[in-house]
C-alpha cells in the first residue's frame, strides 16, 4: 500500500535537475524563470533538486563540450532508471552554431538517449512548461512499463 | 506607526497572484517575436542565399531530376535553428517568414524539420533553323581561325 502512495505521489512531482553542458546561459536563465513565481512551475509539481541522485527528469543545456562531456557522462550515470532527458535549445541535439568546433564533442545524442527536444534558442518559459509536461507523461509510462 | 506595511499588506492580500496561467490561458507573443519558420516553395527562385547566410547551417536543400523539371526540396531544421531571422531578411523572394508559434516540442527530432519543395523548369531549347545553323557554325569556324592566326603569329620562345 505504501508503495502505492509513493508512487502516486512520485507521479505528481517529478523532480528535475539541470545540467548545462557548455551553454551560453541563455537556457539556463530561462529554465530558472520556469520556477521563479511567474511561471512557476511548482505549482505541476516541478521541482529542482541539487542532486542528479533525486532526480526523474533531467534538463540538457549546451552542446556537451570537451570539457564537459565526462562531468555529463558521469552525472548521467547516477540518474536513477527510469528517467526522462530532455534537451533544451537548439544545442544539445544538432549542435546549433557550434557544430563542428574543436571543442564540441556533440550531439548529446551520443551519450544517452534524448526522450523530448524544446526547441528554441532559447525557448520560452511557455515552451519548456510543455515540454515539461510531455516529460512527465513519458516518465509515467516508463514507470508503468516496469 | 506601529506597523508601517500594513496598507501594502492589505493590498497584496487581496491582489490577483502574479503567475501566468500558462496552459489554461495561451500566451500571446509580442510583435516581432521570431519563431518557428514558415516557407512559401511557391515564390522561392532556389538562389541559395539563405544556407549561405545561415551560421548553423540549418537549411539544407536536396534537388532531384524529375520529367517536368528538378525538384528542389528545401529543409529548414528548427531543432538547429538560432532564430535571428537573416535568412528572411536576405531572401530576395520574401519566401521564409517567422512566425509567432514558440512552442516546439518533440520526442521525435525529424518532427522539427520544416520542409517545402517546388519544381523549377530548366529554360526551354532554342530551336534553330537550318540556315542559323550554318550561320552559327561558320562564325565558329572563323573564330578558331582567327585564334590559330594568332597562335601562328606568336614569336617563338
Ligand atoms: S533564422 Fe537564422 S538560424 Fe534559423 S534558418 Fe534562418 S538564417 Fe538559419
Ligand atoms: S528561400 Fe529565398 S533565399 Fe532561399 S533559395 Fe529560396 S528564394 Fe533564395
Amino acid at each position: 500500500m505504501f508503495k502505492k502512495i509513493i508512487d502516486n505521489s512520485m507521479a505528481k512531482s517529478p523532480w528535475i535537475y539541470h545540467i548545462n553542458t557548455g551553454s551560453c546561459n541563455g537556457c539556463d536563465i530561462e529554465l530558472v524563470s520556469v520556477i521563479t513565481p511567474r511561471y512557476d512551475a511548482e505549482r505541476m509539481g516541478f521541482k529542482l533538486t541539487g542532486t542528479p541522485r533525486h532526480a526523474d527528469i533531467v534538463v540538457v543545456s549546451g552542446p556537451v563540450t570537451s570539457q564537459s562531456k565526462e562531468r555529463l557522462v558521469r552525472t548521467l550515470a547516477q540518474v536513477p532508471e527510469p528517467r526522462v532527458i530532455v534537451s533544451l535549445g537548439s544545442c544539445p541535439r544538432p549542435c546549433n552554431v557550434f557544430k563542428g568546433s574543436y571543442s564540441v564533442e556533440g550531439p548529446l545524442d551520443k551519450f544517452c538517449e534524448v526522450d523530448v527536444s524544446v526547441a528554441g534558442c532559447t525557448p520560452k518559459p511557455e515552451a519548456i512548461i510543455d515540454g515539461l509536461a510531455l516529460a512527465a507523461q513519458i516518465l509515467k509510462e516508463k514507470r508503468r512499463q516496469k | 506607526m506601529g506597523l508601517p506595511f500594513i496598507k501594502e499588506a492589505i493590498t497584496q492580500l487581496f491582489s490577483k497572484p502574479s503567475t501566468e496561467k500558462y496552459p489554461l490561458v495561451k500566451k500571446e507573443v509580442s510583435d516581432g517575436f521570431r519563431g518557428k519558420l514558415v516557407f512559401h516553395p511557391e515564390l522561392c527562385i532556389n538562389c541559395g542565399m539563405c544556407m549561405r547566410v545561415c551560421a548553423p547551417q540549418a537549411i539544407t536543400r536536396t534537388i532531384e531530376k524529375t520529367e517536368e523539371g528538378d525538384r528542389i526540396t528545401m529543409e529548414f531544421h528548427m531543432g538547429s535553428c538560432t532564430f535571428c531571422s537573416m535568412c528572411a531578411d536576405f531572401c530576395s523572394k520574401n519566401s521564409i517568414e517567422l512566425s509567432k508559434e514558440y512552442s516546439m516540442v518533440v520526442t521525435n527530432e525529424d518532427d522539427l524539420k520544416v520542409r517545402g519543395s517546388f519544381i523549377k523548369k530548366a529554360p526551354p531549347k532554342k530551336e534553330l533553323s537550318p540556315e542559323q545553323l550554318a550561320k552559327l557554325k561558320a562564325a565558329k569556324a572563323a573564330k578558331d581561325g582567327k585564334a590559330e592566326e594568332e597562335f601562328d603569329s606568336c614569336p617563338d620562345a
